[in-house]
């Protein structure tokens, strides 16, 4: 079972990585939940149409973790979204393997849903043309995560999710980005980054 | 005419003195706005620098550092060779040279700048701190906890080193040594209430009833300190919600956490209706 990514997700995605280069990041993707199983679902992808940003800095410890996926799975449930991944970016460039605690994230949302992605961000790549997608998508089978290759495949438009992502880095959009430490900082900042959005919107 | 030329030559005071002040809180705060002290810097630098005074090493020195983030190589070059000229010989301008090298990944060329500098001072800390912060861009982790570890033996006051230290020992998943590096910030800084409310994070993470209990009583503590720090509100309603759900606890202690853990909801609601945002608790 494969997912794909919007341009929304991706953008976001890449945009978190883009504000704090000095540090490691994670958050956090959803889909749209799926009324019913179909027999041969195994051949739909998920499409995981949104990122949240969660934390910057220091990443593995638990309790503001607990908080966020509290918080967002109740977010979820109101907007007919089901937690269907996990990113992470490691805080040195040429570090780019899921290490120990986004495995046990990965696991920990897999637990919710079976499907459930492991997403590196190879910040090794990462330019501001975006000419090519950056990312390792890792599957869950049999408790372990297996990479999968990533290529325009994984989009539901990559040529979209190019140009809009180049856009908004040129632009610098990211330095609106709201994370859920941002939140915890001010409450006022919104996590579901309404104002990119629209700039996405805007853009497509 | 006079008058439109006082007008003009007012704005321009005005935009200098306003970036001029930028600089120095971020200087103050240890901002690591990288782009924005590159993109106000070198505007100051290239349009303002005879009106900065002595003001402009220290923000030669800023800006340096800031292009270094940010691959503009040709800044912190520029930058360098104003503060050499300045300062010729310099162990701070010989350790800004240092951090250029790091920046270009020369590991073994910035070490020796920094060994030459600890030859002729070997209490220069910054330079044995660079030396562990190679270690650390290397991902020898290992090693630079080791070589962290002694320093602190020599410079125990070293907070910067205490923190740094707790962040290596938890992205070694090693809590318990965290914890201690978080103790001897707490014990020489009682009223900070983010050493504190790190404590509580790193006790609760580390899991088991006594750590939760300790958890719950440091973020209570962090409260106290500061009855605005949102973490510690949240870390409060989490352990104390742990604790009253162990089944390890007696009906007292349950019946303790229940009424924590409802306090918290009631202030987490009344955060979020004074900063008119929705609570999704």
């Amino acid at each position: 079972m494969s997912i794909k990514l919007t341009t929304q997700a991706y953008c976001k995605m890449l945009l978190h990585a883009a504000k704090y280069p000095h540090c490691a990041v994670n958050g956090l993707l959803v889909a749209e939940k799926q009324k019913e199983k179909k027999k041969d679902s195994h051949s739909t992808p998920i499409l995981c149409v949104d990122c949240i940003p969660l934390f910057h800095g220091t990443l593995a410890l638990a309790p503001m973790l607990e908080v966020a996926l509290t918080l967002i799975d109740t977010w979820c449930k109101e907007n007919k979204y089901v937690i269907a991944g996990y990113y992470q970016a490691n805080e040195r460039t040429k570090d780019f393997r899921p290490n120990q605690f986004a495995e046990k994230v990965g696991a920990r949302i897999a637990e919710n849903f079976s499907e459930a992605a492991m997403i590196m961000v190879d910040s090794t790549r990462f330019t501001m043309g975006c000419y090519e997608p950056i990312l390792a998508i890792y599957d869950h089978h049999e408790n372990k995560w297996k990479c999968r290759d990533c290529n325009a495949d994984c989009f539901e438009d990559w040529c979209e999710a190019q140009k809009i992502t180049s856009a908004l880095l040129e632009g610098r959009s990211y330095e609106s980005l709201i994370d859920f430490d941002n939140h915890l900082d001010d409450l006022r900042n919104d996590w579901t980054n309404p104002e990119i959005n629209k700039s996405v919107l805007h853009l497509c | 005419t006079p008058v439109q030329t006082d007008w003009r030559v007012n704005v321009l005071i005005i935009v200098f003195t306003e970036m001029r002040d930028k600089l120095r809180k971020w200087r103050e705060d240890n901002h690591r706005n990288s782009e924005q002290i590159v993109d106000v810097g070198e505007e100051l630098i290239n349009e303002h620098a005879s009106k900065l005074g002595d003001d402009i090493w220290i923000i030669y020195e800023q800006v340096m550092i800031a292009a270094l983030d940010c691959s503009r190589d040709d800044l912190a070059w520029t930058c360098l060779q104003e503060l050499k000229r300045q300062f010729p010989g310099s162990q701070r301008v010989k350790r800004l040279a240092g951090m250029r090298l790091e920046a270009l990944e020369k590991y073994e060329d910035a070490s020796k700048q920094y060994d030459s500098i600890l030859q002729d001072d070997p209490t220069n800390t910054a330079a044995r701190k660079r030396k562990i912060s190679i270690l650390k861009a290397q991902g020898k982790s290992a090693e630079a906890i080791r070589e962290l570890n002694e320093y602190l033996e020599q410079f125990v006051g070293d907070q910067e080193a205490w923190h740094e230290l707790s962040e290596l020992y938890i992205n070694e998943h090693d809590y318990g040594k965290a914890a201690f590096c978080l103790e001897e910030l707490m014990m020489t800084n009682p009223h900070n209430h983010l050493y504190c409310e790190q404590y509580a994070e790193v006790k609760y993470t580390q899991g088991g009833l006594e750590n939760l209990e300790l958890s719950r009583k440091y973020f209570a503590q962090a409260l106290k300190l500061n009855n605005r720090n949102m973490r510690a509100l949240f870390g409060l309603y989490m352990s104390a919600s742990h604790i009253a759900a162990s089944p390890k606890v007696n009906a007292t202690v349950k019946k303790a956490n229940v009424k924590y853990a409802t306090w918290a909801t009631n202030q987490i609601n009344r955060a979020y209706q004074v900063s008119y945002a929705r609570c999704l608790l």
